[in-house]
């Protein structure tokens, strides 16, 4: 039983709504409905689907990076691990290897990035942040080594149906389907499962996670390798869209990706988030970049308008959880009078 | 009871929903215009323009020829000017999207590469919008005309004949190419060097050397000096490369060789337009804001249905008079021109 189940439903509205999720969908419903009305062609169907296309590699890579943010890590080298896993893809194709192969070798190479990532994240304890924006250079840097700059065409056709094909008889884009198809799975396993817990556990506290017997490095070894992994895949889908395996695939992705993670209200300390804010911070992303496509803003325009909506969200999460966790330790002095309220900044272990 | 679960259920709601949204509309151009065959005229038209990058020079005034035809043709006819900030492909596709969206008559696109937006060129046909392309091809199956700046093999041509202009028809003379691979030089090179030998006219004319500037400017520089240097009789260089031509130029001119050594080539007319009226420096170009000019009308003629790609089709482009559709759907602005110090002031880049 949770504390918050004592409160009487209204209470539980109240400090839903107060919540960053509950304030970020009513933002996301806000935004999507003032661009409906203001942004011609907005409401229509292909822009729909094609605006959640453009954002089906980068959601994929979201994924994990929550979990690695929760236990304090990050890896921002995620678009350069989709590229390399997009040449690696491609190259196997133009060497004749089946899409199959092809598919199995790119994902080994995901596999392979994240590995040397989480060899000197969590084994060596280096700094992720250093380290990936190492390895961002180094496999990106790998991609044109490789290569050189032009991209290889003649993928497979089933590679780019996926790419570029809807759903039969929808404007649902495939290329979102492997999202959709992780998604619960991810959700499933951060927020319902042990391993789940121990990841909250490690980014809360890493000390006493450590104390109570969490093998902290092996699970975030697992963590980078599942980035690298889901990047590859991201990867392929990239190939898809694009319909050829490019040197500069997904390049600069990461600053959408990091994005959505603390716009949905994951803390930059650790310890903190919850995947339904992740989701609502995909839904603002994908109509605020589908907005200004609409209104012409050319492609440093949208990034500028990402980068400020990075920072405002860093601020606001943090405005924001401290205002609900003073008014929360307000209300359980009210109720166990004498007892110390929670520090907003303590561990928050998933309530069953 | 369990309320995160619960909120969690709400979230992932969320993506359903917005699913569920896409899924409640039909697609509509998908089957409707999946052959080319059916075409509905249109008067008034919407281009929009999606260049490799937005703040290219080169392309804003293609931007700017356009304009100028969409504003003598009146009516309603308008230009879209999107900005691409990276020159791929990948980087095209949000912006042909956005396009069809809203719902253009017509897209004219330089292509980045080849395939990297062909895909999303052909949604844009399927759902009756004209493709086009200016400047730089794409997939020929993913566009209806492509609008051809000039004919590669004749720039060769033309460089040797401004060059045989600027020597009277006698003199010795280098190359000062690109890189040993670049494929336009070399069939340009190898274009020169048998006309040399097979035309009486330019029997007074020796090439002595070809270099290669690398595509860099510096190198460029030092090359040119060094082929007065090792070259005392030289008397011009030809320079078929963008880069390397208005390098060569400034090089020439600070070591004062530019005058004693001519220079023609391949270059943006605006950079070398100080070192044209001088009158020791040619270059072979095109009007870009002409370019521009003549996709707009393509545009319109693609979007009346009267051209469709056939060889021999023909359209009126406004103050450029009469175009014909030509091989592979393309259309060739015109021969490239020789600028000189007469008429050097008509090309704005």
């Amino acid at each position: 039983m949770s504390t918050t189940t004592t409160t009487g439903w209204p209470h539980r509205l109240q400090s839903r709504m107060l919540s960053w999720e509950g304030l970020l969908g009513a933002f996301a419903i806000a935004l999507i409905v003032t661009a409906a009305i203001t942004t011609p062609g907005f409401s229509d169907g292909y822009n729909l689907g094609s605006s959640v296309a453009r954002m089906a590699a980068k959601a994929l890579m979201v994924l994990p990076l929550v979990f690695l943010i929760i236990a304090r890590e990050i890896d921002i080298s995620v678009a350069s691990t989709a590229g390399l896993a997009g040449i690696a893809f491609g190259l196997t194709v133009q060497s004749g290897g089946s899409t199959l192969a092809a598919v199995a070798v790119a994902l080994a190479v995901g596999l392979a990035c994240g590995a040397l990532n989480g060899f000197f994240a969590a084994v060596l304890g280096l700094p992720s942040l250093v380290v990936t924006l190492g390895t961002l250079a180094l496999f990106r840097g790998l991609c044109y080594v490789l290569v050189g700059g032009t991209p290889i065409s003649n993928m497979p056709p089933e590679i780019i149906s996926l790419g570029n094909d809807s759903i039969l008889g929808t404007y649902i884009p495939a290329a979102i389907v492997p999202f959709l198809l992780l998604a619960p799975v991810f959700y499933i396993v951060l927020h319902k499962t042990p391993f789940g817990r121990r990841v909250f556990a490690i980014g809360g506290n890493p000390g006493t996670a450590s104390y109570s017997g969490i093998r902290k490095s092996r699970i975030v070894f697992q963590l980078f390798v599942t980035s690298g992994l889901v990047a590859a895949l991201a990867g392929i889908i990239h190939v898809g869209i694009t319909s050829s395996a490019a040197p500069d695939g997904a390049i600069g992705y990461e600053l959408d990706v990091v994005t959505v993670v603390f716009l949905g209200g994951v803390s930059f300390l650790g310890g903190k988030g919850k995947m339904t804010g992740v989701f609502w911070a995909l839904v603002v992303v994908i109509a605020i970049r589908s907005m200004l496509q609409l209104q012409n803003f050319g492609a440093y325009g949208q990034a500028a308008v990402v980068g400020l909506v990075l920072i405002v969200s860093l601020l606001m999460a943090n405005i924001v959880n401290r205002t609900s966790a003073m008014l929360a330790s307000r209300r359980t002095r009210a109720q166990k009078l004498g007892n110390p309220a929670p520090e907003p900044a303590a561990i928050v272990l998933p309530t069953k | 009871m369990r309320t995160p679960a619960r909120a969690a259920l709400s979230g992932l709601a969320v993506l359903s929903l917005a699913s569920l949204a896409l899924t409640a509309c039909t697609p509509s151009g998908g089957t409707a215009a999946s052959g080319g065959g059916s075409c509905t005229p249109k008067d008034n038209i919407t281009v929009g323009y999606i260049p490799k990058l937005g703040d290219d020079p080169y392309m804003t005034t293609v931007r700017d020829g356009a304009q100028k035809a969409a504003t003598e043709l009146g009516g309603t006819n308008k230009v879209v000017y999107t900005s691409p900030s990276e020159a791929t492909g990948s980087a095209q596709i949000p912006f042909v999207q956005q396009l069809i969206s809203q719902k253009v008559d017509v897209i004219a696109i330089s292509g980045s590469d080849l395939n990297g937006a062909a895909a999303e060129l052909k949604k844009a046909q399927a759902q009756a919008i004209k493709v086009i392309t200016f400047d730089s091809d794409v997939a020929p199956d993913a566009r209806s005309l492509f609008i051809n700046q000039a004919k590669t093999d004749e720039l060769g041509t033309g460089m040797l004949d401004s060059m045989s202009n600027l020597l009277g028809g006698t003199g010795e003379f280098a190359i000062l190419s690109s890189t040993q691979t670049a494929v336009n030089q070399n069939a340009w090179i190898a274009d020169i060097k048998k006309r040399l030998g097979s035309e009486a006219k330019f029997s007074g004319m020796k090439l002595v050397d070809v270099v290669y500037g690398e595509e860099k400017a510096d190198v460029s520089a030092n090359r040119a000096k060094e082929l007065v240097t090792t070259h005392p009789n030289l008397k011009g260089i030809i320079v078929p490369a963008g880069i390397s031509l208005p390098a060569a130029a400034t090089a020439l001119d600070e070591i004062g060789a530019l005058g004693k050594v001519k220079l023609t080539g391949l270059a943006p007319a605006s950079l070398i337009k100080k070192q044209i009226q001088t009158g020791n420096v040619q270059d072979i170009w095109w009007n870009v804001t002409d370019l521009g000019y003549l996709s707009f009308y393509a545009a319109k003629a693609a979007a009346s249905c009267t051209v469709t790609g056939k060889a021999g089709e023909k359209f009126d482009a406004g103050k450029l008079g009469s175009y014909t559709v030509g091989d592979e759907k393309t259309v060739i602005l015109g021969p490239a021109k020789i600028v000189t110090t007469a008429n050097v002031n008509e090309f704005a880049f």
